[in-house]
Parts: structure tokens; C-alpha cells; sequence
């Protein structure tokens, strides 16, 4: 490694460092402001470090991690997710008695490794990161550790993910032992990679099944909404978007370079998987009356959605995939920022009925939720709306016809349930002695809350109305992304 | 020598057998446990590849499998112990604070 | 041959031991199981000329990771465990994914082709002695998982340690 590789590599280091000093610092003062700024800063100083890494891309920082403008526009996004999620929590456990320094060095890691996935382009860091993101999380999922269904969900997420890693390895084991290279690059050597073998196919399809359980998506996706429910609402936001975005960020590398349609039974494997997510997620939120379950339901849906792109392959794909997630994290931020922000000491404030009526005694957070629910279900002048009609155009490219009509229904029946939440938040506030208190009365946002979800609310509008920025970004950075 | 064919065999045999485990037994001690067999399947089946295919990658890889496992293992009995000091639950069909 | 017998030992023990662990009533006798299990792997490893890996693997999984599984079972003290149901009500569910994967890789196994090989020969492993071989990669190409794998291990302390507490 010489001093051109550690600036390309800088993006990574400072959280790597940070942690690690914000863990001695805790030693000396457990002041939850001090851990928060600490946090906050390294996180703000790391994202823009990646201007100045951007000097030197495209880069290959020893095999294991490319810093192109792919992987730098991908970090650049899940270190904002970072910001969103820690804001958040300095909030949610400043009113709890929990230890708090930790959370933030587990926080810092689980960003870390999130970012070595955007970044990473062979077996081994994909391993690493993957690795260091879901150990992380285990912990901050179960970190209400007095709360059964906290402990619970923690086992349940650490017992599935685990055994979906040793899926993950199999396929990768089967993959080397074909090609003899764990490197996505050589891979995409021609000639590297024999046509069509049945060992092959199988080691692809392994690794997709250790993938699918990270995105949720169907059929591994039972633990979803048990992990949602029961993690504290940052973390819930923290799993629905950084660690499926970074998934999504290195499957889409990985299969653009390994060029999909050259397997069919993995293509027709990824294919299945969308449809029967984008059916069944949307399907069983139906029946929710938890707002932190549907929304775990919604983001299987919305994992469908995405995985239409990536069938798809090609430029535009590889522009609706950034844009969408783009969208995706704006809006499941801000929707699981309402969550988080409302939730009192006694609970997250996740049952649907105590929503109700909310709409006029505290308009203007009604409103954020509902401007985040609009674009969850893809409504015009929202950012949910270009994310989705970009995939309809990708998808329109390649033919996928049968796909892309699953997507039409699917958003249909998601326009129901999504509306159902708008209408119990303008619903009739129940009347007389019996009607249960609704609405969050007495409970204020805070200047940290506020600031957070005006910001996010404008983002989404932003990028709802005039996406052509972002999408020149795009077009810039994610189009090039094969060598 | 031995086939290579034969070591793929035996680890998969015995990533069957942690899978099966993994999915009938009640007990989440033994279903951990599970976990460490399918995780050694497959570290055999990597130091098998990196021999025959005289690299020594896949045995770096192994490295990082054991350390992992160290980890997933200390975190998983960690929540294991905080669940049951609360509930006194080690079994998957007890655990039923969540339905939907 | 003879490398043929040693192998047909340690497979049909290994796949003895690993049925003896996911069927054992009481995980005490699982965990003991395992442990004749590791030590088994590790020959194999010895065998496969991997002898810092064998080494890691005794004193890493038999050393560490099975007297901390031993360490639980015995704090949890599972003393009706004996008694209980062993198995869950999806059983049959459960063996038939197995036999499928099991049929499936069968299937798949006749297919296998290796890919193009490496630079590190049995000779010069055995010249260079394996612990160094495997060292000067892992420091070098793999120098960043390798800080990234110390990372994980600190996870899992502070992870441990913040959730194992006791409340006050």
C-alpha cells in the first residue's frame, strides 16, 4: 500500500478509527453529548473526506476494494444514512436509561461495513463486511436487553443470519473452487469463468440465498417483521435501509461483472424471487395493524421492486437501482424518523390506532408521514414515484413483461394499505369517556426532530420534482461501472 | 491421492446434516451448534480447494470464518443468557412474544 | 490406497460425530461430541497440509468457542431439558429440505471441473513451512479484512459485555 491507496482508503479508515477512540473515549466520560458530536463529526468528517478520495479514482486498493465513483457515490449515501440514524438516536436514548457510548461505537462499525460492501470486489470482503455489519447489528437489535421482544428478535436475526452466512460461504467456496479466483474482477475475465457449469449455477445460487436473507426478500424473509418489531426504531431504520443498500450496492457490481444472463437458472431464481416479494410482501402488510411491521412488510415489497433492475441489467438499470435507493433511504428514514420520534420511554410508538385522529391535533408531523407514505406507495411529485417509474422503464427495456406486471398489481395493493394509514391519521378522533388517548398528546418532536424530518421531507420533495440533478449524478458515477 | 470429488462429498454431508439440525431441533444451544458444523463444512471444503488448487486464498478465507465464528458464537450466547435470565426460554417454540 | 483409508476414516467419523451432535438430548454430550469432532477436522487439515490452520482450529473451536458453548450449558442449567420434546413439530419438513439439497449437490458433483491453479505447490508450501506461507499472504493481500476480522472481535466484546450485564 503506498500513500495513494491510504487517501483512496481514507473514507474507510476514519469510521474503523473513530470507533475504536470513541471507545476509549467513553472510558473517560460517559456524557451521552460528547459520544453523540464525536459520532456525528467523524461520520460528517468521512463523507467528506470522500471528495478527496474521489481525486484519485478509479482505484484499486489491493484486490479486495475498488474506490471508483460507483463505490464512492454508494458510501457517500449510506454515511448520510449513518448521520440520519445517529441524530435519531441521540434522541431515542437520551430519553432511556441504556448504556449510550456503546451504541454509538456499534453504530460507527455497522456503518464501516456497510461501506466495505460498497466498496468491496472480492469474496473476502464481501465476507468481512458483511460480517461486521450483521455482528453489530445482533447487538444493537437486542439492545433493549430488559425487552423480551428485543432479546428475541436479536437470537432470531443472529440465529437466521448466521446459518445464511454459511449458505453465503458454500456458494463462495463452490464459486473459487470453479474459477480458482475470489476476485469479482478476474472473474469478469473472459474465459475465466466456464460457460454454464451446473457447479457454478449452484455456488451462484447459494450466494443468492445468503443474499436474499439479508434483503429480506420472499421466501427468506420471515424474520423481517419480527427483527422490525422488536429492534428500537433508529436500528429498525438502520437495518430497512443501510444494510440492504449496501447489499443491493455490491449484488449489482458483482452480477453486472459476472454478467447475469449467462446463468438462467440464477436469473430465473433472481426472477422468482421478485415476483413472489413483490406479491407476498405487499399481501401480508394487509393484515398488519403494527406500523413497524408493515413498514418491514413494505420494504420486501420494495426489495422486489428492485430486483426487477438488476434482471434487467444494463445502463438505465444500473441509474433506476441508484436513484431508487436514493428515494428508498429518504423515505424509510423519514417514515421510521417519525416512528423513532414519537415513541415514548413506555414504548415505540408503533401501533396503528394510536395514530389515530393525528392529523389535527399535530398537522405538521401528520404530514411529514403521510408525504413519506405517499412516496413509499409511489404517488406523482414524490421521490418513490421517479424511483419506480425509472424501474418500469428498465424493466420495459428488457422485455420483462411478466415481472413488470407483477410490480403494476403489487403497487396497487400496496396503494391500499398505505392509504389506510393516511385515512386513520385524518380519521374521526373517538369521542367520550371510553375513546383511548391517541395522537401522541404531550409529546414534543424537539428541535433535532424537527430539523431532521423537515430536511428529509424536503429531500423527498426535491427529488420528487426535479430529479435531474441526481440523475446526472448517476449517470456520471453508477453507469460506468463495468471496466 | 484422494479425489477432490470426495472431500467436496463429505462436506456437504455434513452441511446437510448442520442444515437438518439447524431446522428440527427445538433447542437454540444446539441450533448454534449447527451453525458451527455448516460453517467447518465448509471451512474443510475451502482448505480442500486451496490444496488442490495450490492457492493459498482459500485458506485465508478459513482464517476469517474461525474469527467470525468466535464472534457470532460469544454474541449469540450473550443474548442467549439475557433472554433466559428474563424468561427462562432456550427453545424456538417458547419464544412467542411476536405473531403476525 | 493408503491415503484413501485414512480418509474414508475420518469421513465416515466425522459424519458419525456430526449425527451424534444434532440428535444428543442433553447438549452436554453434544458439545463433548463436537469436540471429538474438531479434533477430527483438524487431522484432516494436517492431511490436506494446512498445519497452522489445524493448529488454529484446536486451539481456536476446541480451546475457545466449545468451553464458552460448554461454559452456557452449564450456567442454564438445563435440567428438564432431559425431559422435554427433542425435536420441533416441523420435522418432517426439515429432513426433506436436507435430502433435496443432499440429492441436489449429488447431482451436481459428477460436473465438477477445477479452475486454473495457483502458485503455491505442495513443495514450496513444505520449503517455506505453511505458517509462513499463509502469513505472507494474509499480511499482505489481506492485511485489511485481517484489521477488519480485529474489528469484528472487538464487536464482540462490547457486544457481550452490554448485553450479558446485569441490570441494576
Amino acid at each position: 500500500m503506498n500513500s495513494a491507496d491510504f487517501i483512496a482508503l481514507l473514507p474507510l479508515i476514519v469510521p474503523a478509527l473513530a470507533s475504536v477512540v470513541l471507545l476509549l473515549l467513553i472510558t473517560f466520560s460517559r456524557s451521552h453529548a460528547v459520544s453523540v458530536l464525536f459520532t456525528l463529526g467523524s461520520l460528517l468528517l468521512s463523507f467528506l473526506l470522500l471528495f478527496v478520495a474521489g481525486g484519485g479514482t478509479p482505484r484499486r486498493v489491493t484486490p479486495l476494494f475498488i474506490m471508483d465513483a460507483y463505490s464512492l457515490f454508494f458510501i457517500g449515501l449510506l454515511f448520510i444514512a449513518g448521520i440520519v440514524v445517529a441524530v435519531m438516536s441521540s434522541r431515542y436514548l437520551g430519553e432511556r436509561s441504556m448504556e449510550r457510548g456503546e451504541y454509538y461505537v456499534l453504530l460507527l462499525l455497522a456503518t464501516l461495513g456497510a461501506s466495505v460492501l460498497a466498496a468491496g470486489s472480492h469474496f473476502a470482503s464481501f465476507f468481512a463486511g458483511l460480517e461486521i455489519l450483521s455482528v453489530s447489528l445482533y447487538t444493537l437489535i437486542a439492545y433493549r436487553r430488559n425487552d423480551d421482544r428485543g432479546n428475541e428478535a436479536g437470537l432470531k436475526y443472529l440465529i437466521l443470519a448466521a446459518a445464511s452466512s454459511s449458505f453465503l460461504l458454500f456458494g463462495m467456496a463452490l464459486v473459487y473452487a470453479q474459477t480458482g479466483s475470489m476476485d469479482f474482477f478476474q472473474l469478469a475475465e473472459g474465459g475465466r469463468v466456464p460457460d454454464l457449469t451446473v457447479v457454478l449455477s449452484a455456488g451462484l445460487l447459494l450466494i443468492t440465498v445468503g443474499v436474499g436473507f439479508k434483503l429480506a426478500v420472499v421466501p427468506f424473509h420471515l424474520w423481517t417483521p419480527d427483527v422490525y418489531e422488536g429492534a428500537p426504531a433508529p436500528v429498525a431504520a438502520f437495518i430497512a435501509t443501510s444494510s440492504k443498500g449496501a447489499i443491493f450496492a455490491l449484488l449489482m457490481r458483482y452480477f453486472s461483472l459476472m454478467d447475469l444472463q449467462r446463468f438462467p437458472a440464477v436469473w430465473y431464481g433472481i426472477a422468482g424471487i421478485a415476483v413472489a416479494s413483490m406479491l407476498i410482501g405487499n399481501l401480508l402488510a394487509l393484515r398488519q395493524n403494527n406500523l413497524k411491521r408493515i413498514l418491514a412488510y413494505s420494504s420486501i415489497a420494495h426489495m422486489g421492486y428492485l430486483l426487477v433492475a438488476v434482471l434487467a441489467g444494463g445502463t438505465v438499470a444500473k441509474t433506476a437501482v441508484g436513484y431508487y435507493l436514493a428515494a428508498y433511504f429518504a423515505t424509510m428514514l423519514g417514515a421510521f424518523g417519525v416512528i423513532a420520534f414519537l415513541s415514548g420511554e413506555e414504548g415505540d410508538a408503533e401501533n396503528l390506532e394510536a395514530y389515530r385522529g393525528m392529523a389535527w391535533s399535530r398537522p405538521w408531523t401528520a404530514g411529514v408521514f403521510v408525504a413519506m407514505l405517499l412516496s413509499l406507495a409511489g404517488i406523482p411529485l414524490t421521490a418513490g414515484f421517479i424511483g419506480k417509474f425509472y424501474v418500469v422503464a428498465a424493466g420495459a427495456g428488457a422485455a420483462l413483461w411478466i415481472p413488470l406486471i407483477v410490480l403494476v398489481a403489487g403497487s396497487t395493493i400496496g396503494l391500499y394499505y398505505y392509504l389506510r394509514i393516511v385515512a386513520v391519521l385524518y380519521g374521526r378522533v373517538p369521542e367520550g369517556e371510553g375513546g383511548a388517548v391517541t395522537g401522541f398528546p404531550g409529546r414534543v418532536l424537539g428541535m433535532t426532530g424537527g430539523i431532521l424530518l423537515t430536511v428529509l421531507t424536503f429531500a423527498l420533495l426535491w427529488l420528487g420534482v426535479y430529479p435531474a440533478p441526481l440523475i446526472r449524478i448517476l449517470q456520471a458515477t453508477v453507469a460506468r461501472l463495468v471496466p | 491421492m484422494v479425489p477432490l470429488e470426495w472431500y467436496i462429498g463429505l462436506s456437504t454431508v455434513l452441511f446437510v446434516i448442520g442444515v437438518v439440525g439447524f431446522l428440527i431441533r427445538r433447542n437454540i444451544l444446539i441450533m448454534l451448534m449447527s451453525i458451527e458444523l455448516m460453517l467447518n463444512s465448509v471451512n474443510i471444503s475451502l482448505v480442500a480447494f486451496s490444496h488442490y488448487l495450490q492457492d493459498l486464498r482459500g485458506q485465508v478465507l478459513v482464517f476469517f470464518i474461525i474469527t467470525v465464528a468466535a464472534a457470532e458464537a460469544a454474541i449469540g450466547l450473550a443474548i442467549l443468557i439475557s433472554l433466559f435470565r428474563n424468561k427462562e426460554a432456550v427453545h424456538t417454540d417458547e419464544m412467542t412474544e411476536m405473531k403476525g | 490406497m493408503l491415503p484413501k483409508i485414512f480418509f474414508g476414516y475420518f469421513a465416515v467419523v466425522m459424519v458419525v460425530l456430526s449425527l451424534l451432535i444434532v440428535t444428543r438430548k442433553n447438549p452436554v454430550h453434544s458439545v463433548l461430541w463436537m469436540l471429538a469432532l474438531f479434533f477430527h477436522i483438524a487431522g484432516l487439515y494436517l492431511f490436506l497440509n494446512a498445519e497452522f490452520l489445524a493448529a488454529v482450529q484446536v486451539i481456536l473451536y476446541a480451546g475457545a468457542i466449545l468451553v464458552l458453548f460448554l461454559f452456557v450449558v452449564m450456567m442454564l442449567n438445563l435440567k428438564e431439558e432431559v425431559m422435554g420434546e427433542r425435536f420441533g413439530k416441523e420435522w418432517p419438513v426439515g429432513i426433506s429440505i436436507g435430502a433435496f439439497i443432499l440429492v441436489l449437490f449429488f447431482f451436481t458433483i459428477n460436473k465438477f471441473s477445477q479452475g486454473p491453479t495457483g502458485q503455491y505447490t505442495i513443495e514450496r508450501i513444505k520449503a517455506e513451512t505453511h505458517t509462513k506461507a499463509i502469513g505472507s499472504v494474509l499480511y499482505t493481500e489481506f492485511l485489511l479484512p485481517f484489521e477488519i476480522a480485529s474489528l469484528i472481535l472487538l464487536i464482540a466484546i462490547v457486544g457481550a459485555i452490554v448485553l450479558a450485564k446485569k441490570t441494576k
